[in-house]
């Protein structure tokens, strides 16, 4: 039979509808040890007491600070070091080994460092969210600015521009397509790089309530705590996405 | 414009090796020759695209007055049809608004009109090649080089944007250098037409004389008494020359 793939949400709902109701019914059955796999309910109990509280904000903002102050610096330093090493030979040369050495090794391990060096504040999760992102943005603008159109950068020098031109209007565009293109891992990176620094050394944020949960066994929180950080993500995805396409409208 | 002893290589072998040719003011010359016979190389050093081994172009004209037409339109697809056309304006000085009136009045001269919003994208290619045209020609060339600009399109596109643009070189007394391997255009469309050689080291074989008169019709010039032997004797040069460097192939 053939799906109609113009109804696959009300088919993937659905299914989820079926699995939560399953398993809340298995939690009633006590066929589920809630130590281990506590039911929906229970699950969203622990969200609601988080937020009726008042004790996640802070948590929340710790976390949308470190994130977004790691990505926006992560995407600045990304363009400016893949612009630099695109133009000038030598900067590439020694740039690339250690970038790519950095983009070879999962960076999170990073992480207990920068709590030795920079403390166990927002510093420190600022910066392994900047480390993860601008590593990726890096070789994004590096390996986009030197595959740039040709006979673009041909049609500016023949019907007049100079070089500034070239930058203004064929590498910046070209560069700010790619990284559009990759801004969705980029916040994903930037919000992998928050939570696991928190997750070390903190004494606020998403991560060190999950790191909370789990030196209390309250397998309910932290369930509820990844379901939060997935929505924060869907819906920073969701405000990049509209970003992309507004920015993107003439592809 | 007077080409002299050109010679032109990418490695150990010249691809052109002393060519020589001349177009007077006001005159449409076509280049045939065969494939890899370093056409398009020759109409990328005279622009200057491409520094020749040997030889030496003499315009007479500052390097403003020189546009060219490449087979791939190349506009900016971040940019508007009258932005892209616009652009070159700019860069010669023109004050944005009054570039951007141009523009839009070099797209209504090509029929355009009403397209100036839509981004490259969502034009057909005869579109985007009449943009692309506007482009050039807004910067007012005194000498045009085309470099097979029409192959990309079909029959009936091409024969309108050809004779668009025939009626306004002739109205215009632009000097126009047209490269392509469709003898039947060269010969409608020209005042003369240059053979070259099958290469490496391909040179300028014959000139041919075309005394059709102008203004021309692109339907009933092939009608001409001279187009038919003159075809011929071209195709039969350009037969002969295929076939003294590749016998298999000409057979």
């Amino acid at each position: 039979m053939a799906l109609d793939p113009r109804r696959a949400w009300i088919r993937q709902w659905l299914t989820l509808a079926v699995v939560l109701l399953l398993w809340e019914a298995a939690g009633r059955a006590n066929l589920l040890n809630p130590l281990f796999a506590p039911s929906p309910t229970q699950i969203a109990s622990a969200l609601f007491d988080l937020f009726s509280s008042g004790n996640i904000w802070t948590h929340l903002q710790a976390t949308f600070t470190a994130a977004l102050g790691g990505l926006v610096l992560g995407i600045v330093a990304g363009i400016a070091l893949g612009v630099a090493a695109a133009l000038v030979p030598f900067i590439a040369e020694l740039l690339q080994p250690v970038m790519t050495l950095l983009n070879a090794i999962p960076r999170v391990i990073l992480a207990p460092l920068f709590a030795i060096w920079l403390g166990i504040g927002i510093a420190s999760k600022v910066a392994l969210a900047f480390i993860l992102v601008a590593v990726l943005i890096f070789f994004t603008v590096f390996t986009g600015i030197r595959q740039v159109d040709r006979r673009l950068v041909e049609r500016i020098v023949t019907i007049g521009g100079d070089r500034w031109a070239l930058v203004r209007h064929v590498y910046l565009p070209s560069v700010a397509a790619l990284i559009m293109g990759h801004l969705k891992v980029a916040v994903g990176f930037a919000f992998t790089g928050a939570v696991v620094g928190e997750f070390v050394a903190a004494s606020r944020g998403l991560g060190y309530l999950i790191s909370f949960a789990q030196s209390t066994y309250n397998a309910a929180l932290m369930i509820a705590l990844v379901m939060l950080i997935m929505a924060v993500v869907l819906l920073i995805f969701a405000v990049s996405g509209r970003l992309e396409k507004y920015l993107m409208r003439w592809n | 414009m007077r080409v002299r002893d050109l010679t032109i290589s990418y490695g150990d072998e010249p691809v052109i090796e002393g060519a020589s040719l001349d177009v007077d003011k006001g005159r449409f010359v076509s280049l045939v020759g065969p494939s890899g016979s370093g056409k398009s190389s020759l109409l990328r050093a005279i622009i200057g695209l491409l520094k020749p081994l040997a030889g030496n172009v003499e315009t007479g004209l500052a390097r403003s007055e020189v546009g060219i037409l490449f087979q791939d339109d190349a506009l900016l697809p971040w940019r508007t049809a009258r932005d892209n056309v616009a652009l070159g304006l700019g860069f010669h000085g023109m004050y944005r608004q009054e570039a951007l009136e141009e523009a839009e009045s070099w797209l209504d001269r090509l029929g355009l009109a009403g397209f100036g919003d839509r981004f490259p994208r969502h034009l057909s290619g005869g579109q985007r090649k009449r943009v692309a045209l506007a482009q050039v020609l807004a910067l007012r060339p005194k000498l045009l080089l085309m470099d097979e600009p029409f192959a990309s399109l079909d029959a009936i596109v091409r024969a309108r944007v050809v004779q668009d643009l025939v009626d306004l070189v002739e109205r215009e007394g632009i000097t126009v250098l047209l490269v392509t391997h469709d003898l039947s255009e060269a010969l409608t469309l020209s005042d003369a037409v240059y053979l070259l050689s099958q290469g490496p080291r391909a040179r300028i074989m014959r000139q041919y004389s075309v005394p059709i008169p102008r203004p021309r019709d692109l339907v009933s010039a092939p009608t001409h008494p001279a187009f038919g032997p003159l075809y011929e004797r071209l195709w039969r040069d350009l037969f002969h020359e295929v076939e003294r460097e590749n016998p298999a192939e000409a057979a």
